[in-house]
């Protein structure tokens, strides 16, 4: 054979596995080995739908490779595989599911009551959803040690074959592992199951029950190619459940563990950077960033201390979050002072080509001035005398109350720092203690601003006590920084750098 | 009349050969016995019909199920067991 004719070969088969990648490419996520000028087709990679676990095992589940979930009871093994299938289903990747112990009627029940739907899948030929058992009902067994799964593997590639499926779930192999008197015996029964399943171009992913003290890896962990562990503990009265991987054959394993929440939205994975998130529903603060740093926002019947030195803007945080929350339909209060008031909020919006006089018209905004500045003619003749302290907690509690009833949700903001100086000690805690009371029992928040240069220690200290998350907000240098010092989900974070920008929103937090 | 004693194989499993001599020679001598032998890698349905996942797996005409291979004293204990139990 001549060198010409060699290489037009290896055209050609180029050519055929270019069309071939090209069309996986278009309808999956592959991986591609090159090979002698040769693009080969290696391993396909399905997504499990849950993004923060494809993370956690390199990208998704690889065909070929078998992946154990191990648990222990109750800790969401069949969810966590239920949500598996539907994630594949999601991306057009057919699924075999087979159940050991629960009827395949009462699986597809359940799926409902997380929101998916199996049936129409299952009409698609897209889905098959089986069970298998070493006991069907009503039949006698009598039974010895000298067996294989050879049945198993018949029937299971069979189904495979019938809807072309690239996973496999097998729900759960602890029934099966337990037949077995000798370790000898299930290894290679087990390893015959696994080999023939993923040869045939699909993912196998076995559940298999642990027990709560097991610390040492049981059979299936030595036969497969990645471990996907999830445990359950009680914790404050909750039940906490927590996802590691502790084996990974495809990549180096992540070594550490994260909290996970199923519900209703599906499984959802929280990085151990991250900190715990609260029963209590947040609210998004219209900072992305600043709501992952603070694990998804501020909760309810917050109240959240803004320090700042004097020296930082902390218009472009407070523009931000106002708007965000009038874009939310929120009732907004605003105690103005010589910082905040309502043209000078209009003229930020308007430098940020943000129009909010819409909100202000519907009375989605209300400014309280204590010192008679009031927005509208109204409450200017309503207060033409100079408030007390308890004048403004009443007219507040009487605002956040007409919220209510309009089904508004409120939020609060004020500049705390020239009312210290104003009134006298007591007044000024007094105050700022009721405030924080009528907003935590009516579960509004609250965004105190204050120069924490401008007051005394003491009552800085006092503030934070009665604060459920504190942000500092500050210059050094030319950076400007910002970080969280309490909160009550835990989630403190150390100074990032704040970058301002021209339009909503109206900062970014670096890093 | 016949009854039938289904015995499902495979080409992977070590101890069927056995097990098929053993019951062959136990059903010479039993009446309204016979055995039907199901190979898993070509009748899947029929495997899918019984439910079969471990082999060997016998099935007497009661539906009792013998799993796994044993000796042949033990698989005449459980026939006579059964055959006694249609008689009484």
């Amino acid at each position: 054979m001549n060198l010409e004719a060699i290489s037009t070969k290896t055209l050609e088969i180029d050519y055929k596995y270019i069309e071939i990648t090209n069309f996986f490419f278009k309808n999956f996520r592959y991986n591609f080995i090159q090979e002698n000028n040769i693009t080969l087709l290696k391993v396909m990679i399905i997504s499990t739908g849950i993004n923060e676990l494809d993370r956690m095992i390199d990208g998704g589940l690889r065909t070929g490779y078998c992946y154990a979930v191990k648990g222990t009871a109750g800790a969401g093994k069949t969810v966590l595989s239920l949500f598996m299938a539907m994630g594949a289903l999601k991306q057009d990747i057919h699924v075999l599911f087979i159940s050991t112990e629960v009827e395949p009627e009462k699986l597809i029940e359940y799926v409902k009551s997380f929101g998916m739907d199996f049936q129409p899948y299952i009409d698609k030929n897209m889905l098959t959803v089986d069970k298998m058992s070493l006991k069907p009902q009503g039949v006698g067994i009598v039974q010895t040690e000298k067996f294989d799964l050879s049945a198993i593997i018949a029937r299971t590639k069979k189904k495979i074959d019938d809807i072309d499926a690239k996973l496999v779930i097998f729900d759960s192999v602890s029934a099966f592992v337990a037949e077995f008197q000798f370790e000898k015996a299930a290894r290679s029964n087990f390893m015959d199951f696994i080999r023939e399943i993923t040869d045939a171009g699909a993912v196998l992913v076995l559940t298999s029950e642990s027990q709560i003290s097991e610390e040492y890896a049981t059979l299936e962990e030595f036969l497969v190619d990645g471990v996907i562990k999830i445990r359950t503990e009680l914790k404050n009265n909750q039940l906490i459940k927590r996802i590691s991987v502790p084996k990974l054959r495809s990549a180096q394993p992540i070594n550490f563990e994260n909290r996970f929440i199923i519900n209703k939205q599906g499984v959802t994975i929280l990085r151990s950077e991250q900190p715990p998130i609260s029963l209590i529903k947040e609210e998004k603060t219209g900072i992305s960033r600043l709501d992952d740093l603070l694990g998804g926002g501020i909760p309810t019947g917050s109240v959240v201390l803004i320090e700042l030195d004097g020296e930082t803007n902390y218009f472009p945080l407070f523009l931000t979050t106002l708007h965000h929350h009038l874009n939310q339909g929120k009732g907004i209060v605003i105690h103005s002072n010589v910082h905040m008031y309502s043209s000078r909020i209009l003229d930020e919006f308007k430098r940020a080509k943000s129009d909010i006089s819409s909100h202000l018209n519907e009375g989605n905004i209300v400014f309280i001035d204590k010192y008679n500045r009031s927005v509208t003619a109204v409450e200017a003749r309503e207060m033409s005398q100079l408030m007390t302290t308890d004048d403004m907690i009443s007219v507040t509690v009487e605002l956040m109350e007409a919220f209510e009833k309009a089904k508004q949700k409120v939020v609060l903001y004020g500049d705390l720092t020239d009312d210290v100086n104003i009134l006298s000690e007591t007044d000024f805690l007094r105050y700022f203690a009721l405030q924080s009371f009528n907003v935590k029992e009516r579960r509004a928040i609250a965004y105190s601003f204050i120069n924490f240069k401008a007051i005394s220690s003491e009552i800085l200290a006092r503030l934070r006590t009665t604060a459920d998350i504190i942000i500092r907000f500050s210059r050094v240098d030319y950076n400007n920084y910002i970080e969280c010092r309490k909160s009550s989900t835990g989630a403190t974070f150390l100074p990032k750098i704040v970058k301002f920008k021209d339009t909503i929103p109206l900062l970014e937090i670096i890093g | 009349m016949v009854l039938k004693i289904m015995f499902f194989t495979s080409p992977t499993c070590s101890w069927c050969p056995y097990l098929i001599d053993v019951l062959k020679r136990i059903l010479e001598n039993t009446e309204h016995l016979e055995l039907e032998i199901f190979d898993v890698a070509e009748d899947i349905e029929k495997a899918e019909e019984y439910d079969i996942v471990a082999i060997p797996t016998i099935i007497l005409p009661n539906n009792q199920r013998i799993i796994g291979a044993a000796d042949e004293a033990f698989i005449q204990e459980q026939l006579d067991f059964f055959m006694n139990l249609g008689q009484s």
